[in-house]
């Protein structure tokens, strides 16, 4: 047998991502991160506070991508994808793909100067396309790695041969139009896959109106608007006329539970949209909220009191209710349509904004990345797995978690995270002997 | 590192050889538009009302501003697919005749004041934070402005035939609000987010170039609304000299001025004077004669006295978003269109009015071709 290889790839650099390569870099293993985004962060990045104790999301997150980065057993390998995957436990061949950035990671200092000056606007991907950012462009403020990136379906000098700003004003020197694409071969004992969801798109349900009413949005969108760095710099408006928000309604189950979209609970929903209204009453005690639930779920550490003194705290309201389409009144104001299941009687709220819990789902490309890892997915897309061994996938040497192997919150991915580079580990040096 | 190929790209000297220098300029400020919103700061509109070199030094020889002019046939093939162009006028999917209801919109409109209600109608419903229109500085020379409130709209009704640097004034209120980044971001998201532009056919093409590349400052313009443009007129001291010789009358004396099937010049003891487009060329802006865009072809509307009865605009819609923004704007009582007996009579109207449309637009084509290879032969 050839040797074993102590090293191991992690797949996704998010919340869970982040903390196998650091469990695993700290066992003294080589650790490969590969990200497909220009940078580390994931969805958590995105998110304004988490819950049950409503800490800042990225004031928990950026130490852990700032220590990924420069722990001396990790390799970041952001803005790049798995190609290929050959080999067995103790010794895959991984192939990776680096697409060009078109900046020089190493040159680059993400001063910033070039996206000032950049003038071709693109909708900003991170920021829901609740603003436009420029072709050059950070991923988020707090990026890491912290480099420029650039756009080259939107660069005047990639589609167009003029322009030029960006290499002509940076002082590094670190613009280069003609970066090509490079493939990384890694040699792995082990992976550990934690590709996380993707945000239901709720346009295909068209009573709630997502993308006709401007003030329907997602909750996603919601962290964005809420959020001190987001595009309004935490001012919570409403998306037509900009004006105050002081009442909101809160649609849960969209997309999931559904027999048309994802029949599984997304777990988190119920327990955002309480952080989100009680965000929403902390910014402005007149705000009030409601929540139209299916089934209240507040199944972990903390949050059955967490929902409690949201009600009694932030005067949030639940309503154990069927929504049945969102209409728009004069003022463009969203009037949500529902019957309240309790009293078994129609009523209808005209609130401000009208924020959509929608579903969270397997990436879209899970099945391709299944194929390449040979590994089976459960009938939802979800990586397979079974109860007594979660994080192992139906490959040997490739482990799974956080939210690709199946709705869970941050907490309870960071744990799979833990237990998938333990699982991990344990497979190289159990090959190794 | 890697070297930009300079000597490639077309820059700003190009345009002074081509198109200044050619006397070919429109004066639509759109590539010193550029050059300050994206703070470059090479380029300003001299006292002369043309673009020039404020600071050569800065200019960074990006070659935006060659790609944007109008005169230029850079970018040609593609802002024709984009919007749909197509011979003789450009995509139009209707025509109709109407007027502001609003008795003090038409108080102070040239026409039917559709233009102004149009635009109130959008600020009214939030689907623009402001208006990039002109006003009226004196008799003869109108000013560009950002107008946010309906105030700011009646003020600025009224004609253009003087025409202003428009698109000049969003570059420099984009850099005035945004000396960094952040700024930048706060502009976007809570100063001018949506901005609907009234604008000649130079510089609505201008917009839709910038659009076309995607660039500063023209992402914020949400709507284009495009005046029919025969010329415009540049009144200096010889220039009125000429014309007060020519019409035997005094300027100081001239009220309003219009331009339908010809000039016409209300004077203020409420004579009316009717001038054909010949006998006021030597005042029409040189680049004018060479343009060959009557009726403002890539606008989402294009608007203007020609064709209806007085007291109302001629609305040509173009785009989709064109034809919503005047349906909305009429049925929520905005405007009104023209009240014809029967079905017939509009029909013929309709037809009258194309016809009048086409007509104009191929005369100033051909006045335009036939003055741009006289320009090249010379």
């Amino acid at each position: 047998m050839s040797q074993v290889a102590e090293e191991v790839l992690v797949i996704g650099g998010g919340a869970a991502g982040i903390q196998a390569a650091l469990d695993l870099a700290d066992m003294g293993l080589k650790v490969h991160v590969v990200e497909k985004k220009p940078s580390i962060g994931g969805r958590m990045a995105q998110l304004d506070k988490t819950f049950p104790t409503n800490d800042c999301a990225l004031c928990i997150l950026a130490p852990k991508m700032a220590e990924c980065s420069r722990h001396p057993n990790i390799t970041l390998h952001t803005y790049s994808e798995v190609q290929d995957v050959t080999g067995s436990l103790g010794n895959f061949s991984v192939r990776v793909l680096k697409r060009p950035r078109y900046v020089d990671e190493g040159a680059c200092t993400g001063c910033g100067d070039c996206f000032r000056k950049c003038p071709a606007k693109v909708p900003d991907e991170f920021d829901m396309s609740l603003r436009m950012r420029e072709a050059i462009h950070m991923y988020f403020l707090q990026a890491v790695p912290a480099v420029a990136t650039i756009d080259p379906e939107r660069c005047l000098y990639l589609t167009k041969g003029r322009c030029g700003i960006c290499a002509k004003i940076c002082q590094a020197g670190a613009v280069n139009y003609d970066q090509q694409s490079q493939e990384i071969a890694l040699d792995v004992g082990a992976i550990v896959v934690a590709v996380g969801f993707d945000p239901f798109d709720p346009a295909v349900l068209k009573h709630y109106g997502y993308g006709r009413y401007r003030n329907v949005i997602t909750s996603l969108e919601y962290e964005r608007l809420i959020s001190a760095s987001g595009p309004t710099g935490g001012h919570l408006v409403r998306l037509s006329d900009r004006g105050p928000v002081k009442r909101l309604g809160f649609l849960q189950c969209v997309g999931s539970r559904s027999l048309q979209h994802h029949r599984f609970c997304s777990s988190v929903c119920c327990m955002y949209a309480s952080k989100e209204a009680i965000l929403a009453n902390e910014h402005d005690p007149e705000v009030r909220s409601t929540i139209y639930y299916t089934d209240l779920r507040a199944a972990g550490k903390g949050f059955q009191e967490y929902t409690a003194r949201a009600e009694r705290d932030y005067k949030v309201t639940y309503v154990r209710s069927r929504v049945a389409e969102i209409v728009q009144d004069d003022n463009e104001n969203p009037v949500i349509c529902f019957e309240d299941l309790v009293s078994a009687k129609p009523g209808r709220d005209t609130v401000d904004l009208a924020v959509l819990a929608i579903s969270l789902a397997p990436r879209r490309g899970a099945d391709e990345l299944a194929t390449v890892l040979g590994v089976e997915l459960d009938e939802d897309n979800f990586i397979k797995t079974e109860p007594f061994s979660p994080v192992d996938t139906t490959r040997p040497g490739v482990f799974a978690c956080g939210y690709c192997r199946g709705p869970a919150d941050i907490p309870e991915s960071v744990a799979q995270a833990s237990g998938a580079a333990a699982r991990a580990a344990e497979a190289i040096f159990s090959a190794a002997a | 590192m890697v070297s930009v190929e300079e000597e490639e790209i077309k820059t700003f000297r190009d345009l002074q050889n081509e198109v200044i220098v050619a006397g070919l300029c429109g004066k639509c400020g759109g590539c010193v538009s550029f050059c300050s919103a994206d703070q470059l700061h090479a380029l300003e509109m001299g006292e002369d009302e043309l673009p020039r070199y404020v600071d050569e030094e800065k200019c960074l020889t990006c070659g935006i501003c060659y790609m944007i002019c109008p005169v230029t046939q850079d970018l040609d093939a593609e802002v024709q697919s984009r919007f749909g162009w197509e011979p003789p006028i450009g995509a139009h999917e209707a025509i109709a005749s109407a007027r502001a209801r609003d008795d003090q919109v038409r108080r102070v409109a040239t026409d039917g004041g559709v233009v102004t209600a149009l635009l109130m109608y959008l600020m009214d419903k939030h689907l623009i934070d402001a208006a990039i229109v002109s006003r009226r500085s004196t008799a003869f020379s109108r000013q560009p402005m950002i107008a946010t409130t309906r105030e700011d709209l009646i003020t600025a009704a009224g004609s253009h035939f003087a025409g202003s640097s428009h698109l000049e004034e969003l570059g420099d209120r984009y850099t005035t609000y945004s000396p960094t980044m952040s700024a930048v971001r706060s502009l976007q998201s809570q100063y001018l987010r949506h901005v609907a532009m009234v604008g000649t056919p130079c510089q609505i093409r201008t917009v839709r170039k910038m659009q076309t590349l995607g660039i500063l400052p023209a992402h914020l313009i949400s709507y284009t609304i495009g005046l029919f443009c025969m010329e415009n007129f540049s009144f200096d001291a010889l220039a009125r000299e000429k014309l007060e010789g020519k019409l035997h009358i005094d300027f100081e004396d001239i009220d309003k001025l219009n331009i339908k099937d010809d000039v016409i010049i209300s004077l203020a003891d409420g004579t009316t004077i009717h001038v054909p487009f010949e006998d006021v060329d030597d005042v029409a802006r040189p680049a004018c004669l060479a343009c060959t865009d009557f009726s403002n072809e890539y606008a989402d509307l294009s608007a203007g006295g020609l064709g209806s009865p007085d007291g109302y605009t001629t609305i040509l819609m173009r785009t989709e978003k064109g034809s919503q923004l005047y349906s909305e704007a009429l049925r929520q009582g905005y405007i009104e269109q023209a009240g014809f007996v029967g079905p017939a009579e509009l029909a013929s109207e309709k037809t009258k009015m194309m016809a009048k449309v086409f007509a104009f637009a191929r005369r100033k084509r051909e006045r335009g071709e036939a003055r741009l290879s006289d320009a090249l032969s010379l």
